[in-house]
């Protein structure tokens, strides 16, 4: 099917909802502002039904006429899970206050149509980014996924910790994304096509990069790490996850790392001239950049006081890991191994994204204690919980909330029974295959760091006592908005479910595998006529 | 094979259990519920041990047919549930603690009970698990499960450093297992039949010694907390302290035998047995770090005044003779090692349950503030003496046989010979000093009651009251000396039987286990004749005493 139509029908559906959704937010009503969340939600749930559909029969892949989109199995998966996962994510951020400004942690006061509109066009730009096959493309998808971020973290809450926050994750993601740009530009330069699979026949013929080459690549790998959220571009996380709303954080710790961890992904395929078998100096890069990202977010995650910090950190860490089975793939010596390797990552992004949703919406459930944050005199109209104390006993007053918790922390720390340890066990399984015994040690070794800072947080809630009730007494009690506890509750399910049931598991790993089965090797149909002919 | 779906039941038995427990309408309906459904699954641990071949023929087994419905293909994993002697007998250990454990939370714990027990059934379940577990994954799933109950125990119904207590008992174990996961699943990539127990030791024995050295030393990373092993047994005393009784009793009975099972079951198989250099160097490493453990943790619990933490550190040293058994390598030691699990589990569980009884009336287990309580509560006073008599090893006692097969398998193991059982032996006597001394001056003495103020409370425990939540309130002085009561002498009673039988009659258990015992030591001269020279030695040594 050579049409541009189905190629990218999902981006068309979020991009027409958002550009609605960008002219509803123009009405001052209150009424609108309801009205704008059930707009993205339902185009949501139709892309995710439409994706379900597409996964579901055995299609052949789809190009469009100028072979700029690609979209195959692996494009498939990334779309069904940015939707399932963007679902969550407008639920965390429903305007449930009585004027439909906000929730208990987000208040963008009445820009609710462009809020949710800016949401859906950047998930649109992971779509984008999934099923690019095209350096320009590739680099649209990025920004298109990035630049609706840096408004959402200003807007998220009129307090100047939020703009300060956006500032700086806007010149950061500037000055990142000129750093990819200028790696973008060396690719082309030094093959002079822009289409990712001629690049990689390029490098396939080339046999060893070329220095510019391998800048390019360096380049590349750096500005993702941006987005991904990896040393040594990890500075901005602590500071712009906390001083976002919450709901923003949750999208900020999912969104920019899918897309930049496709990208990555995309890249490496280029890189290595579509075999996946890297060159010493790739591995040795991702071998570095993996061990470090997982010990530095996982020990800084240790020192922090704030529980949105803790999580900005950890979220540093889950890269690492990710970086883990990204190495393994371009280090494994026979194709089984390689398919396992990117089978793991696909899986630990859904693990990620599935668990990160509770703990978020946790927090934004709980009241902050204080009634003030960061120091400033003024009470904020948003306050959720996001530091220790706010958690303290909270597991106890509330059973529910404290076990949804306790099972997203136990799943990111990676025990039994929940969908993190079949996301630690995918991405070790490669690299032990791969022979990267050290990185194996390191990774375990962070996982029981990494089980310091969240079993404080379950200790936090359900081990100390309950606040008493004077303190609690001037902060009014937040409304348990339904869609947040609905987000919570599915969140917490799936983590469970995914963890226990093992046909379930089978089920997603099998989409994974799907998803890895025509992206190893073959992105496109001159990729694929050359591994035949190979 | 037939498949045993009994072994899927005994694992659903308290799971369902537990999930029901959590929903009960009230705290004494769940109190209830949790010793009925404690007592269902012991009484399915029976219906098992009724099934199985005791000679040896062939396990129970369920899940090794090729339609498992539990099994997860891509990564060949499956739900493979078995259980030979060995597993059959831990199983009824855990069968038989847990509902004198819950029956021993009746009166202490009050504050969110129904949470409680759901807790402990759930630990039922991840306990029962690592038993019956022949997929290694699943052995480590379970494992690690065993944490997330016994946290939440330690760190809700726990003393006053509760916190501190089940936030380092986790950490120390966590940090250990993860080593023994990523063990775990090289062995499952590598192995053509995946995660597969059986399997996975056929194919061990064709790696090379390097390999096996590795993987020896990573299950023991895992297992060596868990036990604890002389380094890194420090999370031990101070979780044992902090936890409710029951939470000791199990801790004690039941997950210290997880590492020496997983010793047993995993790292010995997996790592060692077959390569006789490596049984000279990490063997008598290991076994360096037991008599380390044994003398150190002795000498530790001469010098505590906290009741319950000496009888933790003391801990601390038997499970050091248990594993030197093990690592003895011979039938003698590893058949004596397994019996102690069972004996240790017995008599470490009931001193835990005596001291709970002692502290429910007290609110202290200072040894100082206790003295001549024989006098006042002779019931009470008999079941303490005989117990510290069981752990110290008095002959015609369950502990002696145990603790006398392991000394004799460290003298007999070729890689470690006299010195060994020698420096083991003194543990013994140093066990008897400081039971004895603690026994003289709590039980006989002159009377003295801890100093009461106007709440019942002594000046001691009323410093630990105001954080001390999770226990329940001072019954009342005016039942300070009252002796135990019918509940807790049931409590009793079956443990001192277990005791007493096992001490009669070791050959129960001995040789019941000697077959897969035999199997793994692969060396079949020294059996079975030579268990019973033990015994003849042992009526011997009985007679001299």
């Amino acid at each position: 099917m050579n049409t541009l139509l189905p190629a990218i029908f999902p981006e068309l559906v979020l991009i027409v909802t958002a550009c609605v959704l960008f002219i509803v937010g123009v009405s001052n009503k209150a009424a609108s502002r309801r009205f704008a969340p059930v707009l993205a939600l339902v185009a949501l749930m139709f892309v995710f039904g439409y994706q379900c559909r597409q996964s579901a029969g055995d299609r052949a892949a789809i190009t469009d006429p100028f072979n700029t989109i690609h979209v195959a199995k692996f494009a498939e998966y990334i779309k069904l899970l940015t939707a399932g996962i963007g679902v969550l994510l407008v639920l965390l951020a429903w305007p449930t206050n009585a004027n439909a400004t906000g929730n208990n942690a987000l208040d963008f006061g009445h820009d609710a149509g462009e809020f949710f509109a800016l949401m859906l066009a950047s998930l649109a730009g992971i779509f984008l980014v999934a099923g690019a096959n095209d350096i320009i493309l590739l680099f649209l998808g990025i920004e298109l996924a990035s630049i609706p971020t840096y408004i959402m973290v200003s807007v998220s809450r009129p307090i100047p910790v939020a703009q300060e926050a956006g500032v700086k994750y806007f010149f950061l993601g500037a000055m990142a994304a000129a750093i990819m740009l200028f790696g973008f530009s060396y690719l082309y330069g030094t093959t002079g096509m822009i289409n990712l699979d001629q690049i990689a026949d390029k490098f396939a013929d080339a046999g060893a990069m070329t220095p510019w080459q391998q800048l390019a690549i360096v380049m590349l790998v750096l500005g993702f790490c941006f987005k991904i959220a990896a040393v040594p571009l990890h500075f901005y996380a602590g500071d712009v996850y906390q001083g976002a709303a919450t709901p923003v954080t949750a999208f900020l710790s999912y969104v920019p790392k899918t897309s930049g961890m496709v990208a990555l992904i995309k890249i490496l395929f280029v890189a290595t001239g579509m075999s996946w078998i890297g060159s010493p100096m790739l591995i040795k890069l991702l071998w570095v950049l993996a061990a470090a990202t997982m010990t530095v977010g996982n020990v800084l995650g240790l020192l922090q006081f704030n529980v949105k910090r803790v999580l900005a950190y950890s979220s540093i860490a889950h890269s690492g890991y990710m970086l883990v089975g990204l190495a393994a793939l371009v280090a494994a010596t026979d194709s089984p191994t390689r398919q396992s390797a990117l089978e793991g990552v696909l899986f630990y992004l859904a693990a990620y994204g599935i668990s990160n949703a509770a703990a978020f919406g946790v927090l934004m459930l709980l009241p902050a204690t204080q009634g003030q944050v960061f120091g400033s005199d003024e009470i904020p109209p948003a306050t959720s919980a996001e530091t220790f104390e706010d958690l303290a006993g909270q597991g106890r007053r509330h059973p529910a909330l404290g076990l949804a918790m306790a099972v997203t922390c136990f799943s990111l720390i990676g025990l039994p029974l929940t969908i993190g340890f079949f996301g630690k066990l995918l991405l070790i399984r490669p690299a032990l295959n791969a022979q990267m015994y050290w990185l194996v040690i390191i990774t375990v070794i962070n996982a029981a760091i990494s089980a310091g800072y969240y079993l404080r947080i379950v200790g936090t809630m359900f081990l100390r006592a309950e606040p008493e009730a004077a303190t609690v007494g001037n902060v009014s009690r937040p409304v348990m908005g339904t869609p947040i506890v609905a987000a919570v509750c599915l969140s917490a399910a799936a983590t469970l479910l995914f963890g226990t049931i093992l046909p379930a598991t089978q089920v997603l790993t099998n989409e994974t595998a799907g998803a890895t089965v025509i992206q190893g090797g073959r992105m496109s149909q001159s990729g694929m006529a050359r591994n035949v002919t190979r | 094979m037939p498949q045993n779906v009994w072994l899927l039941i005994l694992l659903l038995v308290p799971l369902l259990g537990s999930a029901i427990c959590a929903l009960m309408p009230s705290n004494a309906a769940a109190r209830a519920w949790a010793l009925i459904v404690s007592c269902l699954t012991a009484g399915v641990s029976v219906l098992l041990a009724t099934k199985l071949h005791w000679n040896g023929d062939f396990d129970l087994q369920w899940g090794y047919a090729l339609n498992n419905p539990l099994s997860l293909e891509s990564v060949r994993f499956g739900v493979k549930l078995g259980a030979d002697a060995v597993s059959m007998w831990l199983i009824l250990l855990t069968a038989l603690l847990m509902p004198l454990a819950i029956a021993a939370s009746f009166a202490s714990i009050t504050d969110r009970a129904k949470q409680y027990y759901a807790w402990m059934l759930l630990l039922l379940f991840a306990m029962m698990g690592v038993f019956v577990a022949r997929d290694l994954l699943l052995f480590y799933v379970f494992f690690e499960l065993t944490l997330v109950p016994m946290f939440f125990i330690i760190g809700i119904w726990g003393g006053p450093e509760r916190r501190y207590a089940a936030a380092k008992f986790f950490l120390f174990t966590f940090a250990g297992s993860v080593f023994t996961l990523a063990v775990v699943i090289f062995i499952g990539i590598k192995n053509p039949g995946g995660f597969e127990l059986n399997s996975a030791i056929k194919f061990s024995q064709t790696l090379p010694s390097e390999t096996r050295f590795w993987i020896f030393l990573g299950l023991l990373a895992g297992f060596a907390v868990k036990v604890p092993l002389f380094p890194v047994h420090t999370w031990l005393p101070l979780a044992h302290t902090e936890a409710p009784t029951a939470g000791s009793v199990i801790l004690a009975g039941v997950l210290l035998k997880l590492g020496t099972y997983g010793i047993y079951k995993l790292a010995l198989p997996l790592g060692l047995v077959g390569q006789p250099g490596l049984i000279h160097q990490l063997a008598v490493f290991v076994a360096i770090l037991c008599l380390i453990g044994i003398i150190y943790g002795a000498l530790a619990a001469w010098v505590q005044k906290d009741i319950k933490k000496l009888v933790a550190y003391s801990s601390v040293s038997h499970l050091g003779f248990c594993v030197l058994g093990l690592v003895a390598l011979n039938t003698i030691g590893i058949s004596g090692s397994v019996l102690y699990m069972i004996n240790h589990g017995l008599s470490t569980g009931a001193m835990f349950l005596v001291i709970g009884m002692i502290y429910d009336r007290f609110h202290t287990r200072d040894i100082n503030e206790l003295s001549g309580l024989g006098r006042r509560m002779p019931i009470m006073a008999f079941f303490f003496v005989f117990f510290v008599f069981s752990s110290v090893g008095l002959p015609g006692l369950n502990g002696f046989v145990s603790e006398f097969l392991t000394i004799l398998g460290a003298f007999t193991a070729d890689h470690l010979g006299p010195k060994y059982g020698a420096v083991a032996a003194l543990g013994i006597i140093l066990g008897a000093l400081y039971m004895l001394h603690m026994t003289a001056r709590v039980i006989f003495g002159p009377l003295k009651y801890p100093h009461m103020d106007d709440h019942g409370h002594t000046a001691h425990g009323d410093a630990h009251g105001q954080a001390d939540q999770g226990q329940k309130a001072d019954p009342g002085h005016g039942e300070l000396s009252r002796d135990l009561n019918f509940r807790e002498i049931a409590i009793l009673v079956p443990l001192a039987i277990a005791v007493v039988v096992l001490g009669v009659k070791p050959n129960l258990v001995l040789k019941t286990i000697e077959p897969p015992v035999r199997a793994l030591s692969q060396s079949p001269a020294v059996s079975p004749s030579s268990v019973a020279q033990a015994q003849v030695v042992q009526a011997q040594l009985a007679k001299a005493k």
